[in-house]
């Protein structure tokens, strides 16, 4: 008899891996559709696949590095399954210490048995057994290589930040997070949410100075936990939600977020609101705002609301009109790279001047719905000055804007010289975030 | 050792009744080792003699539960339940099809060195052994397929 259901999480990982680095698909989207999809394996078979996979993508240029250093014929000529399957058990070899070589190669062989490539069995045996071999004597040529991240990207983050600080983020990006959640203290008491999260199983950690964010690793399906289905908590970087904390809004105010989806930082606003005023979060596609639509019915708030609008579309009965505005707008997600390894293979220099061009072209339209003496606040995921700090700058010379300290908002694990000028550029590495920056701008009297 | 060639559907060979084992013989046993062999080299995870040209009762499985079974003379004393699932087959290769089998059963057989034993298997186990025994008895799984006999897709075709 041959098997033709029994998934295993090497296969599920191969599976995933060639619509992610064959056919070009996004990594979060193709895992969330496969672990959705075979929710009926066992939870360590799904946890290893989603390890496996995220960790190959991650680490794709040191693994091929590494598999051409023992292998004749290069990865670039292999059939696309069999180079996964190598990917896959270099990976385990050289990054996963509790899975045994041998085991890694043995499920190699199999794989390329189950994939009718029985024929390559002794390539795939030979080539991963001497990655085992040669792990110890195993150097990479250059940091690039080593923190598998393109040339591109190292040299502009070494020119922006430094060498230091920028080998400091791309280590970063590599290392295991756990899930930043922030707790919606309008729903429930954070003590309560806590004690629900530890009832389950959730090991959970928190910051000081932050009261409502927490840190929580160890679960399996976030729809599982009753603090997730009840609304209570939200996933949300704490960066991201210092943007509702520096904008520190006031009761009956208006909110108006320009690229809202999900919703994280609009029920952030809606909750720091406490029933009072109203948000309107906006984004592009329906399908976008009914993201953010079931958000705001998860979270039971009724000061929100979501709407279809293309943020480049100049909206003339808006003008003026809200006391604060939330530009959090499309950026290239450096970031974030941690979260969304294949983010750092796609991202091309070309593309962050792109990007920073439309970013001017929305801040040029946007910028005019804010009330004289409110508030603009500017943020993206992406660690590049193109799109950040020059955009800031840029803002400030061409509209009535002034910088506001906000010093005093972002507590002291996020405290640095820039928070007094208005703007902060977050870092992994330095700061327990992602990469994110955030500038809180007052539009002028007159 | 060595792999054996496998018979596939419309070889007269895989439709008739397999006799019984009456002693085991280094050839028997060598021919066990093989049917391993095969089975693992072509990514099985079960076969039967006849699937190799062998007319004896003799089945191995390997459902990677951390066992190498081998069942000689196989009875299914008791069956239980159900299940549904994709089945397929090494001698109808790049077909599979949906198929009901028991969820449960309970084989009594003999093992290489032909002490008689009993084994209860469930789920995908189960499912293998009633596969398995069904060969030994000249009857395919097509033959109990609901709906429509499916090409399994291949991976390497999408190049």
């Amino acid at each position: 008899m041959t098997d033709n259901k029994t998934m295993t999480a090497r296969e599920l990982a191969l599976d995933m891996l060639i619509e992610i680095l064959e056919k070009g698909s996004f990594c979060h989207i193709v895992e969330r559709q496969a672990l959705s999809k075979y929710q009926y394996l066992p939870k360590k078979d799904r946890a290893l696949a989603a390890r496996i996979t995220e960790g190959v993508v991650e680490r794709l240029l040191s693994l091929d590095y590494a598999v051409n250093r023992v292998s004749r014929t290069k990865t670039d000529k292999m059939k696309p399954v069999i180079r996964n399957i190598l990917r896959i058990g270099a990976y385990q070899i050289l990054y996963m210490d509790r899975i045994p070589d041998s085991a890694a190669c043995n499920e190699a062989v199999k794989l390329a048995v189950k994939r009718r490539f029985a024929g390559l069995k002794g390539f795939v045996n030979g080539v991963l057994r001497s990655v085992a071999r040669e792990k110890e004597n195993l150097v990479f040529p250059d940091e690039e290589t080593r923190l598998s991240i393109p040339d591109w990207l190292l040299s502009m983050w070494k020119q922006e930040l430094g060498e230091e600080q920028a080998l400091a983020v791309a280590e970063a990006m590599l290392r295991e997070r756990p899930t930043c959640v922030r707790c919606n203290q309008d729903k429930e008491d954070v003590e309560r949410i806590v004690k629900s999260l530890t009832d389950q199983g959730v090991q959970v950690t928190r910051l000081p100075d932050f009261d409502d964010i927490l840190y929580i690793r160890n679960y399996d399906y976030l729809e599982a936990l009753e603090a997730f289905s009840m609304g209570w908590i939200q996933v949300q970087d704490v960066s991201s939600s210092l943007v509702g904390r520096a904008a520190a809004p006031k009761a009956g105010d208006f909110v108006l977020d320009v690229c809202g989806a999900p919703g994280g930082k609009s029920l952030h606003m809606a909750d720091l609101l406490k029933g009072t005023g109203m948000v309107e979060a906006r984004d592009l596609t329906v399908q976008k705002v009914s993201l953010i639509e079931e958000n705001i019915s998860r979270s039971g708030f009724s000061n929100i609301r979501a709407k279809v609008w293309d943020a480049l579309e100049p909206d003339e009965e808006m003008k003026r009109q809200a006391d604060i505005v939330l530009a959090d707008l499309p950026c290239s997600g450096l970031g974030i790279i941690g979260r969304k390894p294949d983010i750092k293979y796609r991202m091309t220099r070309e593309g962050c001047r792109e990007l920073s061009e439309l970013q001017r072209e929305i801040l040029s339209v946007v910028w005019e719905y804010v009330k004289p003496g409110g508030i603009l606040i500017y943020s993206t995921c992406t660690i590049s000055r193109a799109e950040n700090q020059e955009n800031m700058e840029w803002l400030l010379r061409e509209f009535p804007f002034e910088t506001v300290d906000i010093s005093q908002s972002v507590g002291t694990v996020f405290q640095e010289e820039t928070a007094k000028k208005g703007y902060l550029q977050f870092l992994p590495g330095r700061h327990p975030s992602d990469g994110f920056f955030l500038t809180v701008l007052k539009r002028k009297q007159q | 050792m060595a792999t054996r060639q496998i018979r596939t559907m419309g070889d007269d060979i895989l439709y008739r009744e397999c006799k019984p084992v009456k002693e085991m013989t280094p050839r028997l046993k060598q021919l066990i080792a093989d049917m391993f062999e095969t089975m693992y080299e072509t990514g099985g995870v079960g076969l039967a003699a006849p699937q190799v040209g062998i007319l004896k009762q003799i089945v191995v499985i390997d459902v990677e539960d951390g066992n190498q079974y081998v069942l000689v003379n196989p009875e299914i004393l008791e069956t239980e339940g159900s299940q549904t699932g994709q089945e397929g087959c090494l001698s109808v290769p790049g077909k599979s099809g949906l198929v009901t089998r028991p969820n449960k059963v309970k084989v009594r057989a003999f093992d290489e060195n032909m002490e008689e034993f009993e084994l209860v298997g469930e789920e995908f186990l189960a499912r293998a052994i009633c596969h398995e025994c069904d060969h030994l008895h000249g009857r395919l799984y097509v033959d109990l397929v609901e709906g429509e006999l499916e090409d399994v897709s291949d991976m390497e075709d999408e190049e």
